[in-house]
């Protein structure tokens, strides 16, 4: 669908030149985008306590850029990425959103990383009337300015839909947990998971004897550990950022204690699927470099060019996965948004998204619903010999591989 | 009510993290309580030594004590550098806050630009073995850093005590005008003192790498609770510093297992303040 | 007998303000001197200046025949100026024993032979300097200054705001310091009549500038020059 939209941006483009003769037009006068760049400015968190994701961000922006210019641009104009640094600070990225649209005078706006930065940015776009694509806000009813669209399919209720269909996946287990335990961060979009979690669980009948919430940056889990070994639930549900899983999971071990099954929220991917803790561990995701997404448009070049620049830059997790997708799909439905309607002018843009369907490395998108998402679609990935391989709902298993139970 | 084998476990458990805040607080303590300059790049220093374990021990293969042993000396001489600055510009304990926390910058933006800002994980065959005594598991590298936290901290005390070299610092951090007038040379001693707070930085760090979750913004999470511990253990005590970290360590845990795990961070502060307001005769 | 200490046209003060103007005199080993005046007049100003904590303007100060104006207070000390501050100025973080170890110097005074001069501090020795009265504090002051093994001892006010049993105590082992050891030393005070008999010289400051200098016993026999500049009789 891609190939076929861009053939058709192609020829609309150079048609006022060339004519229809753009059909097949060689690749020279295709990946040659002219005239003034457009520029698409946004914030990104490159130091402060997100800095690690940010790197992510970038090289997916910086490959979906180069990928956007060697078609054609946006309008047959090259696209420019004005990225500042906002510290990871909320207050920073709202005043440099602000610079970036008054004093840099940028043609759109890119949203930045993680939920509180996302929310200062979209007051400012909001003012300005700038439509505003972000990919990780994981509490969509937050989303409340109707010109600002997610680019990954939390759907509009993440709190209920995607505790019922880890409750689906345990179901599927062949002896069912009858029991819970719901440890969480008090980062908001990992606690607004786990009470939801706790809801639905009751709901279908899974008993939670254990909630425990602790604040973001804890540094001792030992304590906590004690208190899950305790409960010893048939589950362990751990609403984690970054290596907090691991340190839980260590700590559990310390006190000779393996949880029989446990689910991890927002875990750093690599050091959990690489720790001897890890292995058969459950976690959230929305994509992995594995079938059925590298069947998708411009998967395969995305997710190989990813690998090259991630190990370039030092990560030790250059393999691609939601947090890089997300960018990558924000960027695909700012050039669908851009191109379709033919415009710069973000009403207009906004319009257009509203009533198609974009087609990212998540699937078909529509932004038709509450908070302007469409279907959630949140997945399940087990780590299986030290890597990571989507188990759930079956819809998005690759073919021979199974949810292994523990 | 949380049963027996929980108190008891989260005791052990916050007790034994405890000796990491003691262990950090020992060479802040030093150069905050002797020298009277407030080394906020001591965190740094720490993970940069926690990196260089890392780095030592995944890409070459060198045991952490190896490492620590490497490590160690250089940082010594780094510690020396350092207050040769301050030296050199007459810095004052507010100026040192200050530059210290521009040292911190500037090698938390070093060690992002090598290290990347991603988590690292230094995993060992023995960063989860525990020992098992009755109901209760004690972790063996947690154990193992408190009795190195216990051995410096009561090695530092009894030098401070005991040694002429020791009782001049003491001397001349309480009136270095007039121990001047008697011939201490504490400029020389400050030398010695910053290398050894330097030194201590880099032992934390090595058992950082080895307990803890490695990432530059790392630095700046022990920071508030390093100089609660700083306080309560008495400025220039490295006893107390020790005993204090314990103390903190284990309120967190109680804390944690009894009420609400997100409590914890409160905790360190609400001692201090209680202690503050308490004011015993020793604070 | 070669001068163990010759100050000549010695000026000082704090920062820009004058308080000591061309002072000279000269002091042999084994000698003792005392420098009488009135409050304000510039005594404790002359000892600082001997130490190297005020700022000295002009003028030269040598010890041994070497010159030790422009020397920092620690090589001072370490070329054997002992200092008794007015202030005392002990350590009170530092315990009594402490106090006398952390700045020892090898040298005939050992602790031992502090203790024996000063019976009261060998009682106190782990107690904290803070814990001391002013008495013990004084006396902790000279036996601090004695552990360095100086060759030169400079006191001031010893017996400043003490009870008079205790100014008792303190002269008697100063007696023993300066009659018996022949220690050279100067002190300041302001009640002549306690100081002339255990010293052999002794001048009178008066507005930051000598007046007066005579061997003691010529102002113990005529002590016009003390009415006229301290404004009391020798008695
Ligand atoms: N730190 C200082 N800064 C500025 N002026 C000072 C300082 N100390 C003393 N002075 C001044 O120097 C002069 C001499 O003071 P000094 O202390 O030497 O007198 P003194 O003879 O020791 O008096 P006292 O008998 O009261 O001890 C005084 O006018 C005093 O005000
Ligand atoms: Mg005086």
């Amino acid at each position: 669908m891609n190939d076929r939209m861009g053939a058709w941006r192609r020829r609309h483009v150079l048609g006022g030149f060339i004519g229809l003769a753009a059909l097949g037009a060689p690749a020279i006068l295709r990946a040659a985008p002219s005239g003034q760049p457009v520029k698409v400015g946004g914030t990104l968190s490159l130091t402060g306590f997100l800095a690690q994701t940010a790197v992510i961000h970038k090289i997916a922006a910086e490959i979906m850029i180069e990928d956007i210019n060697s078609r054609n641009g946006f309008l047959g104009r090259p696209v420019e990425y004005v990225l500042l640094d906002d510290q990871s600070k909320p207050d920073v990225a709202r005043s440099l959103y602000e610079k970036l649209i008054t004093v840099d005078k940028v043609d759109l706006i890119m949203g930045p990383y993680a939920t509180a930065p996302i929310l200062a940015a979209m007051g400012v776009a909001q003012r300005y009337g700038k439509v505003m694509i972000q990919s990780s806000m994981g509490i969509p009813n937050l989303q409340t300015y109707d010109m600002a669209f997610p680019a990954t399919p939390f759907g509009p209720e993440p709190d209920k839909t995607y505790p019922n269909v880890i409750l689906d996946a345990m179901a599927s287990l062949p002896t069912p947990p009858k029991s819970m335990v719901i440890v969480t961060s008090k980062f908001p979009s990992a606690q607004f998971m786990a009470k939801g979690m706790r809801i639905e669980a009751e709901k279908r009948g899974v008993k939670v004897p254990l909630y425990l919430e602790y604040e973001a940056g804890n540094r001792d889990f030992g304590a906590i550990a004690a208190r899950v070994k305790e409960a010893n639930a048939d589950f362990l549900w751990v609403g984690s950022l970054g290596l907090e899983s691991n340190q839980l999971l260590e700590a559990l071990r310390k006190l000779d204690y393996t949880p029989k099954t446990s689910f991890h929220l927002y875990p750093a991917p690599g050091p959990l699927a690489l720790s001897p803790d890890g292995n058969l561990v459950w976690c959230s995701t929305f994509l992995e470099p594995d079938e059925p997404f590298m069947s998708r448009p411009g998967m395969k070049k995305i997710a190989e060019l990813y690998k090259e620049r991630a190990t370039k830059a030092n990560l030790p997790y250059a393999i691609i996965d939601a947090q890089a997708a997300g960018m990558v799909a924000a960027w695909q439905i700012l050039e669908a948004g851009v191109n379709g309607a033919k415009t710069l002018e973000d009403k207009q843009i906004a319009a257009w998204l509203k009533k198609n369907v974009v087609t990212t490395v998540y699937g078909p998108t529509k932004f038709d619903g509450l908070y302007n998402h469409g279907e959630p679609a949140q997945l399940i990935r087990q780590v299986q010999d030290k890597q990571w391989k989507v188990v759930w709902p079956k819809q998005f298993v690759a073919p021979g591989v199974k949810l292994i139970p523990t | 009510m949380p049963s027996a084998t929980l108190l008891g476990q989260a005791l052990i458990s916050g007790v034994l993290a405890g000796g990491m805040y003691g262990l950090l607080a020992l060479g802040l303590s030093l150069s905050w309580g002797l020298l009277r300059l407030v080394n906020l790049s001591h965190f740094a220093l720490a993970f940069l030594a926690a990196y260089l374990t890392y780095e030592l021990g995944t890409t070459y293969h060198v045991a952490p004590w190896w490492a620590a042993a490497m490590i160690v000396p250089v940082m010594f001489l780094i510690g020396i550098a350092q207050h040769w600055l301050f030296d050199k510009f007459k810095v004052n304990e507010l100026a040192s806050l200050l530059i210290t926390f521009s040292f911190a910058v500037i090698l938390e933006v070093a060690i992002q630009l090598y290290w990347t800002a991603d988590y690292r994980r230094f995993e060992t065959h023995y960063s989860t073995m525990s020992i098992k005594a009755g109901p209760f598991y004690i972790p063996v590298l947690e154990l193992a850093l408190c009795m190195v936290a216990g051995v410096l901290a009561w090695g530092t005390w009894l030098w401070l005590r005991k040694t002429y070299v020791g009782k001049a610092l003491r001397a001349a951090a309480e009136d270095a005008d007039i121990a001047a007038a008697y011939g201490v040379d504490h400029k020389k001693l400050a030398y010695l003192l910053s290398g050894m707070g330097a030194a201590y930085a880099a032992i934390a760090g090595t058992f950082i790498a080895l307990i803890a979750t490695l990432a530059p913004t790392q630095i700046w999470a022990w920071l508030g609770v390093v100089f609660a511990v700083v306080i309560i253990g008495r400025l220039g005590n490295p006893l107390g510093a020790l005993l204090a970290g314990m103390l903190i360590g284990a309120s967190e845990s109680i804390a944690m297992a009894v009420f609400e795990p997100a409590w914890a961070p409160v905790v360190s502060f609400s001692v201090l303040i209680a202690i503050l307001l308490w004011d015993p005769e020793w604070l | 007998m070669a001068d163990l200490l010759s100050v000549e046209n010695l000026s000082a003060g704090y920062g820009r303000a004058v308080v000591l103007s061309d002072v000279a005199f000269r002091l042999g080993e084994g000698e003792a001197l005392a420098v009488l005046g009135r409050n304000g007049v510039g005594k404790t100003t002359l000892l600082d200046t001997l130490v190297g904590v005020t700022r000295r303007f002009t003028g030269s100060i040598a010890l041994g025949g070497r010159e030790v104006g422009t020397l920092a207070p620690e090589t001072r000390a370490g070329l054997g100026v002992g200092w008794v501050p007015q202030e005392r100025n002990i350590f009170r973080s530092l315990s009594v024993q402490e106090n006398l170890t952390a700045v020892a110097r090898p040298g005939p005074w050992t602790l031992d032979r502090v203790f024996r001069l000063f019976p009261r501090l060998k009682e106190r020795r782990q107690q904290s300097g803070a814990s001391l009265s002013g008495g013990e504090q004084q006396m902790l002051a000279i036996g601090r200054a004695l552990a360095t093994n100086p060759r030169l001892l400079l006191l001031d006010e010893p017996t400043e705001g003490l009870a008079p049993i205790i100014v008792q105590e303190l002269l008697a082992a100063l007696t023993r310091l300066l009659r018996e050891e022949k220690l050279a030393a100067i002190i300041v005070e302001q009640h002549a009549q306690k100081i002339l008999p255990i010293t052999d010289r002794a001048l009178i400051l008066e507005r930051g500038r000598i007046v007066h200098q005579s061997d003691s016993a010529a102002l113990l026999a005529d002590p016009m020059p003390l009415e006229r500049f301290l404004g009391v009789t020798g008695r």
